[in-house]
């Protein structure tokens, strides 16, 4: 008897239909996506949306306690799509985290795709820092974007961008809003980190 | 577009006696880390224990040298060198974000805030939560799902047309009385096990998954765990330890897994047991309270007395266990509109769970029950329980009725409960009994798969140890409770 659990339901990766991203069931993947950030920052949501593997996903911070993997095709590559649980910063304070912090010091990551809360970008860009400093190649993705503005905060990412110097993506995971953008960038990126890797 | 290159991002500076520190611990590293020399190097300052444990690894011999390159570059500040460098840090990331997000006011923000602090002060929070109780659980899980709902399927679809067919069909191809029990006897595969998920179960836990839902999206939990968490920290939880606990009301199966959250173990301990003493889940909560309905009162007690076992029983384990409570600020998320697709979702996702757990196991049930009978097992079983059952005030016919309930509840608190309401519909229980026994099943254990759990996450001894204490304890507190009602003369 199949089990599925209560807060973690994954259907199994099926295919999206849309033409840069697809689930590949079996062909051995060449490059590895790791989906990190703070809990309840919508990683489920944008892990979902980038490989078609459905999370049932909750407005309550620390759901996911176990690691999802699934697979996406980015600029032509097979990638592994990992989606890690809640982690504050680099260093990691319960045992939720160190899951998480584990997974960057013993698998190699092609991409970080560090996802945060448009509302508190200020707390969370410290843990982006901590990532960039830490040498990984990280993508950001300010998530969200409805509600900031909401709140009433215009958020200038190109100048984030150049400030922190990494590909900042402006991203509503829920409605999709940026996802072809994001999915341009990682489909950029894992070009250039095939072509370097060669 | 090329200019995406990762190359070009551009680490934090920190001021020159950090950097000092940063590089005369990073020259000394000479492995290979998954990390840069400087992040590890910076880790190491920060007194990170696991990244000092995978340096001593990597550096083998060489470690004693980056060691004490650490403890040098620590000597030289006043403060701990972890909050200097959290500290510089955060001033740095104000000055980026300072300069690429602009505010202004909002009137929504401002309501949004005001509803927000409405939930989360305990004057106005506490009525809002008995709000949420009455009308989500009450009136929508228990009168609408639980009576509505479960009348037009149980007696009207199931009882009135499709279970008279089904036995007239299957005592027509079988017309051995022993073997179509199996089908379509009292206990039998359709007429209690198909009948009991689908008339009776799926209804229940369709309506309080609907509102389980809502809630959830909106972002009510997080402030409901705002309100208790004073009344948390006085059984020695943190807010955080909300979180598996509500979640608990969802499955303590799973909530027992999400109970890995908590930084200390002795937390862990103290959620675990309570989530398996106290916190009913979905699939007991809409019975109980479909059981409950149309006594206000019961229900009410209900609610109070498990409210009570929670405070007292967590109370007692945090003084026995020794240990500081942990610290922790708990994240609030914003309220919002319920997306209507996520709730979709998210209710068929979990309906869908439960039917699948739950329709095997009570299909086997019957088997098992079938087998039982016709070996005499059964009656014995019954028989011994009978005691029991008579201690809560059960006797005659109820004592029997009351045995298989806890028969069954051993197995799946909801599959007792689904007894209980059987016994409901032939002897019209009074207020009083449907309480005691409501009280009594949802202190057990609430399924074999949480033992298990219980057993992997916490180890066999603990395991062992709480379910050892939660059944007689849900005996005592039956007969406790049945006891004053009888003294005081209370008809509920």
């Amino acid at each position: 008897m199949p089990r599925v659990p209560f807060f973690e339901i994954v259907r199994g990766a099926r295919r999206t239909g849309t033409d840069s991203v697809e689930a590949l069931d079996g062909d051995p993947v060449r490059g590895r996506l790791m989906v990190v950030g703070n809990p309840n920052v919508g990683k489920s949501v944008l892990f979902s949306k980038l490989t078609g593997k459905y999370v049932v996903v909750s407005n309550y911070p620390g759901t996911t306690v176990e690691i999802s993997r699934s697979r996406a095709c980015f600029g032509g590559i097979p990638y592994e799509v990992i989606d890690t649980p809640g982690m504050y910063s680099l260093r990691p304070l319960s045992d939720e985290e160190r899951v998480g912090r584990a997974l960057l010091l013993r698998e190699h990551a092609d991409i970080v795709l560090h996802v945060v809360d448009a509302k508190n970008l200020e707390r969370m860009l410290g843990f982006t820092t901590q990532l960039i400093e830490a040498g990984l190649p990280v993508i950001l993705a300010i998530n969200m974007m409805d509600e900031a503005e909401k709140v009433g905060l215009t958020i200038d990412s190109e100048r984030l961008g150049r400030e922190l110097g990494i590909p900042v993506v402006e991203t509503v995971a829920t409605t999709g809003l940026g996802l072809d953008r994001l999915k341009e960038i990682l489909n950029e990126y894992a070009g250039a980190a095939a072509v370097s890797a060669a | 577009m090329s200019t995406l290159a990762p190359q070009r991002s551009q680490p934090l500076k920190y001021d020159p006696s950090v950097e000092r520190a940063v590089e005369s611990v990073s020259s000394r590293l000479t492995g290979d880390y998954r990390l840069t020399r400087r992040s590890v190097a910076l880790l190491l300052l920060q007194d990170d224990p696991e990244i000092r444990e995978l340096v001593q690894e990597t550096e083998g011999p060489n470690f004693a040298l980056v060691n004490d390159a650490v403890h040098t570059s620590s000597q030289g500040f006043a403060e701990p060198l972890d909050s200097v460098i959290s500290l510089q840090r955060r001033d740095a990331v104000r000055a980026i974000t300072e300069s690429a997000v602009r505010h202004s006011e909002h009137s929504r923000v401002r309501f949004n805030e005001r509803l927000s602090r409405l939930c989360t002060s305990p004057i106005t929070g506490l009525p809002i939560l008995a709000l949420v109780l009455w009308f989500g659980l009450y009136q929508f899980v228990g009168i609408f799902g639980g009576g509505t709902l479960v009348g037009l399927l149980e007696n009207d679809l199931f009882g009135g047309i499709i279970n008279p067919w089904v036995t007239k069909v299957v005592q027509a191809l079988l017309p051995w009385p022993w073997l179509s029990d199996l089908f379509v006897g009292e206990y039998g595969m359709w007429t209690l096990g198909v009948t009991y998920a689908i008339a009776l179960i799926f209804p229940i836990v369709g309506t309080f998954f609907l509102a389980f839902s809502i809630l959830e999206d909106s972002g009510y939990f997080p402030r409901l765990a705002m309100l208790i968490d004073r009344l948390f920290k006085t059984i020695g939880l943190n807010g955080k330890a909300v979180i598996p606990i509500v979640l608990g009301f969802g499955c303590d199966t799973m909530a027992t897994i999400v109970t890995r959250i908590l930084e200390t173990r002795r937390e862990r301990i103290i959620a675990t047991f309570l989530l398996s003493l106290a916190i009913p889940c979905s699939a007991q909560i809409g019975i109980m309270v479909a059981l409950l309905a149309g006594h206000p009162a019961a229900f009410w007690t209900w609610a109070g007395i498990m409210a009570g076992i929670f405070l007292v029983i967590g109370y007692l384990t945090s003084k026995l266990l020794p240990g500081e409570p942990a610290r922790f600020a708990m994240e609030l998320p914003p309220l919002r509109w319920p997306s209507l697709t996520n709730i979709a979702a998210k209710t068929y996702a979990r309906m869908q769970w439960y039917l699948m757990e739950v329709f095997p196991l009570f299909v086997l049930a019957s088997v098992v029950i079938w087998i039982g009978r016709l070996t005499g097992l059964f009656g014995i079983v019954i028989e011994a329980l009978k005691p029991v059952a008579n201690i809560l005030g059960f006797h005659g016919p109820l004592a029997t009725g009351m045995s298989e309930v806890f028969l069954f509840g051993f197995f799946r608190r909801d599959y007792g409960a689904a007894g209980l309401d059987k016994m409901h519909g032939e002897h019209a229980l009074t207020g009083n009994h449907t309480l005691v026994a409501v009280v009594t099943l949802t202190i057990f254990l609430p399924c074999v798969a949480q033992f298990l759990m219980m057993k992997k996450e916490r180890g066999m001894k603990m395991a062992l140890a709480m379910a050892g204490f939660i059944f007689p304890f849900a005996i005592f507190v039956g007969w406790a409770l049945n006891l004053t009602l009888t003294t005081l003369n209370i008809k509920l």
